[in-house]
């Protein structure tokens, strides 16, 4: 064991200059991520007041979270958004990598590329001021069904049935050209020997698709899986714009609510209680998503 | 592996504690450091409780201020907003007026321990920070200011009065809203608008005749923002019911709008949604959604309810867009009569400037507030700057291109001196609406005021729509009242 610390301060003294160059870095995290986040615990188990005088509560905040029907309902609402956002987005992007990957004009392929792109690099206010006016009852929705001979105007967003439908079609449009991007870098990186190969045996395009371009990207659609595992409950733009009390019950989620709880009502404690039960969560999805893909094995070059 | 697993933990770390910060950065900032300042503060406050014979004319000093919609409409502007308000008061003014989000901003100013003599606030937040104790109560000094005492009506003071103290001053009058009408609609349909009928059944025959009389598919008589349930009040006034939450004869809080007594007016709101009378956007359009709608360019509802200000602005847009008063022209009335024979309006919740209880200088606060309070205050709050946005002659006021396009409103459209006189006189129509508000009174100011908006919306859509019986649908509404502390009693 001495010998080992020894060697540790003899690397670390080698290695100084490397180790010089990561202080900004680690500065940076500590001071912008973990100090709030620490911070952000103790105040879990204070009833914080603005000014100062915060008083201990122990578990008090957690146990007005964990009994709150809105929360529990909050968590129910991130989940099937979040979930169904990400298995849309993740069809929709290879689809799209897929067909772009097939099209061989360069012209046509970089317009539906950045055509599908677009929508990732607007914000939510954009993005969701668009769908709602799409969606109202004067919108191109309901004039479409208007024309095919369906009377009256359906008012969408207000309809709870449309609700997580509507926010994970909107969502996933959103995303998929991002996905697009990753799933068709890792497409265009593949060893063009292998079609060869294969249209040398008789393989059709469609073969050539399922049985080689699909399996060799499966790391990139790993990695992706479980990146979009850990934003899985970090909605909040596309709910706090697309959202309203009609649709609430279906919607809502976790950090809406805390963003209501903590800068709406003040209730810090609340808000930073419920803040860190989404950062538990969190961390155990990711955890089973990477186990269940057995992201390590994958990453250890098998 | 397991330094892999413990790195794959701490990247989930570090996105959630960006989502954590990112709902409530001004959440984990409070420091040790602001806490004692605040409670140095607060000691000091204390103090100068006491010394209540400090008298504000004598104040002087620095004066910094955390503002929200009130001052200039540019860069440019504010500075010549804090130039006339440092000439006028002799203080010293440093503004800072966030661009958006200005709720968190606040907050996260506040828990980073800054330090503020004024912050703009809006009823519910005001409720919200006094339960936080941020506020400073300002009673002795208000009532020690002749200015604030007496150019202020003193029902003013009683709306902000929580268990008997004061803890802010008024940027502006908060006026009512009305029910505004399109007058050459309704001509146009054979409707005088005096004449109408004040109950649920006559409007609803006017709204009848007004679709009637427009060949428009997508033209409907009638919006409101049912969302928000804003503003049902002149409305449930035929069935005498308070919109908001009231106190009951043992002082428990409750919601008059979900109890039986109310069921007429949601079965009223149903007919016109079934009759194609109400606009289906009520369930999801804001009120500036409503606003487009109901002005001159658009004309696609003829009645909504609104601030007796909109009124004004309605007609004043349309003649600055050369529609003439022949063509388009907004009225107003109180809608329903009560079963007494009066009628009831929605007064807007206050619109505060109010001390924080680490202020450096309250004195100096207090100097604005009377400032605020008087002709010359509530003129550069209402038409602007001098030799800016207008010129002055003696008793002359001549208004400025600028002044023009600023419609009158630099924070307050009508400020809180109760005898201000306005040098440019009101937009067309704007000063009937005003004399109706007499029959305005402000809700309760309740802090989960958001709450009761959302869930009485929530349950009115149900309602209209269909989806819950008016029975069922007041009952879900009373039960998820109680159930989010917005009321005590079912």
């Amino acid at each position: 064991m001495p010998r080992k610390k020894g060697d540790t301060l003899r690397k670390i003294k080698r290695y100084r200059g490397i180790y010089l160059m990561l202080a900004p870095i680690a500065a940076y995290f500590l001071v912008f991520s973990y100090y709030p986040l620490v911070l952000g615990i103790v105040n879990s188990f204070h009833k914080v007041k603005l000014l100062g005088g915060s008083q201990f509560v122990g578990l008090a905040n957690y146990q007005e979270v964990a009994g709150s029907r809105l929360y529990r309902q909050a968590l129910q609402n991130s989940l099937i958004v979040g979930v169904g956002t990400f298995l849309l987005q993740f069809l929709w992007g290879l689809m799209i990598a897929v067909f772009l990957n097939e099209v061989k004009r360069k012209t046509f392929k970089s317009l539906i590329q950045t055509v599908t792109y677009i929508p990732y690099l607007l914000s939510w206010t954009v993005v969701g001021g668009l769908w709602i006016t799409i969606f109202s009852p004067t919108g191109m929705v309901n004039g479409i069904l208007n024309k095919l001979g369906v009377q009256g105007a359906t008012v969408f967003m207000a309809e709870p049935a449309f609700a997580r439908p509507i926010m994970i079609f909107t969502g996933a449009w959103k995303g998929a050209g991002y996905f697009a991007a990753l799933f068709l870098a890792a497409i265009v990186s593949l060893d063009n020997s292998l079609y060869e190969s294969a249209r040398i045996d008789g393989a059709s395009r469609w073969q050539q698709i399922m049985k080689i371009t699909i399996p060799q990207i499966i790391p990139t659609m790993k990695i992706v899986t479980v990146l979009s595992a850990m934003g899985v409950l970090r909605n909040f733009d596309q709910i706090f714009v697309m959202g309203n009390p009609s649709i609430n019950d279906k919607v809502q989620n976790l950090l809406v609510l805390i963003y209501n709880d903590g800068i709406l009502k003040f209730n810090v404690g609340t808000a930073t209680a419920a803040a860190t039960l989404v950062l538990v969560v969190t961390m155990l999805i990711s955890f089973i998503v990477r186990k269940l893909l057995r992201y390590d094995e994958a990453y250890d070059g098998r | 592996m397991k330094k892999r697993r413990l790195s794959a933990l701490i990247s989930a770390l570090c996105l959630t504690a960006t989502a954590v910060t990112a709902c409530g950065g001004g959440t984990t900032q409070e420091t040790t450091a602001a806490s004692t300042a605040a409670e140095n503060k607060a000691q000091e406050t204390e103090g100068a409780k006491e010394e209540t014979t400090v008298q504000a004319e004598a104040a002087g000093g620095s004066v910094r201020i955390l503002m929200n919609v009130t001052g200039g409409k540019d860069e440019e502007e504010m500075k010549l907003f804090v130039e006339a308000l440092e000439a006028a008061t002799g203080l010293d003014i440093e503004v800072e007026k966030p661009v958006s989000d200005y709720s968190k901003v606040m907050m996260q100013k506040l828990s980073g321990g800054e330090k503020y003599d004024l912050i703009y606030l809006g009823a519910s937040e005001y409720a919200n920070l006094i339960d936080q104790e941020t506020l400073m109560d300002i009673t002795d000094y208000v009532s020690n200011s002749q200015i604030l005492s007496q150019n202020i009506d003193q029902s003013e003071w009683d709306d902000i009065t929580i268990d008997g103290k004061v803890y802010a001053g008024f940027n502006k009058k908060e006026v009512h809203r009305v029910v505004a009408l399109n007058n050459v609609m309704l001509k146009a349909a054979g409707i005088d608008y005096q004449s109408i009928t004040p109950t649920l059944d006559g409007y609803y025959e006017v709204f009848s005749k007004l679709k009637e009389n427009n060949s428009e598919a997508d033209f409907y008589p009638f919006e409101v923002i049912m969302k928000d349930a804003w503003d049902l009040q002149p409305w449930m006034a035929a069935v005498g019911v308070k919109t908001g939450v009231v106190l009951d004869d043992s002082g428990k809080k409750y919601a008059p709008v979900s109890t039986e007594t109310a069921a007429p007016v949601w079965e009223w709101f149903k007919k016109l949604y079934d009759d194609g009378l109400m606009d289906p956007s009520s369930f999801v359009d804001a009120t500036s959604d409503m606003r487009g709608k109901m002005g001159a360019a658009s004309r696609k509802n003829a009645c909504c309810v609104d601030w007796a200000a909109w009124v004004g602005l309605h007609n004043s847009n349309a003649l600055a867009e050369g529609v003439s008063e022949d063509d388009y022209q907004v009225v107003s009335l109180p809608g329903c009569e009560t079963p007494d024979g009066s009628y009831m309006l929605g007064k807007g919740g206050a619109s505060l400037f109010a001390v924080p209880a680490n202020a450096e200088n309250v004195e100096g606060a207090v100097k604005v507030l009377e400032y605020f309070a008087t002709q010359e205050g509530g003129e550069l709050l209402s038409i602007g700057m001098e030799g800016y946005d207008y010129t002055k002659d003696g008793d002359t006021y001549t208004q400025t291109e600028i002044g023009k396009a600023h419609g009158n409103d630099h924070g307050a459209p009508v400020p809180i001196y109760k005898d201000f006189k306005a040098p440019f006189g009101y937009n067309p129509g704007m000063e009937d609406a005003l004399s109706l508000g007499n029959y305005a009174s402000i809700e309760m100011t309740i802090s989960n005021e958001a709450d009761y908006k959302e869930i009485v919306g929530k349950w009115g859509i149900q309602m209209i729509r269909g989806e819950a019986s008016i029975e069922d649908g007041l009952a879900g509404m009373r039960k998820e009242l109680l159930e989010r502390g917005v009321t005590e009693v079912e």
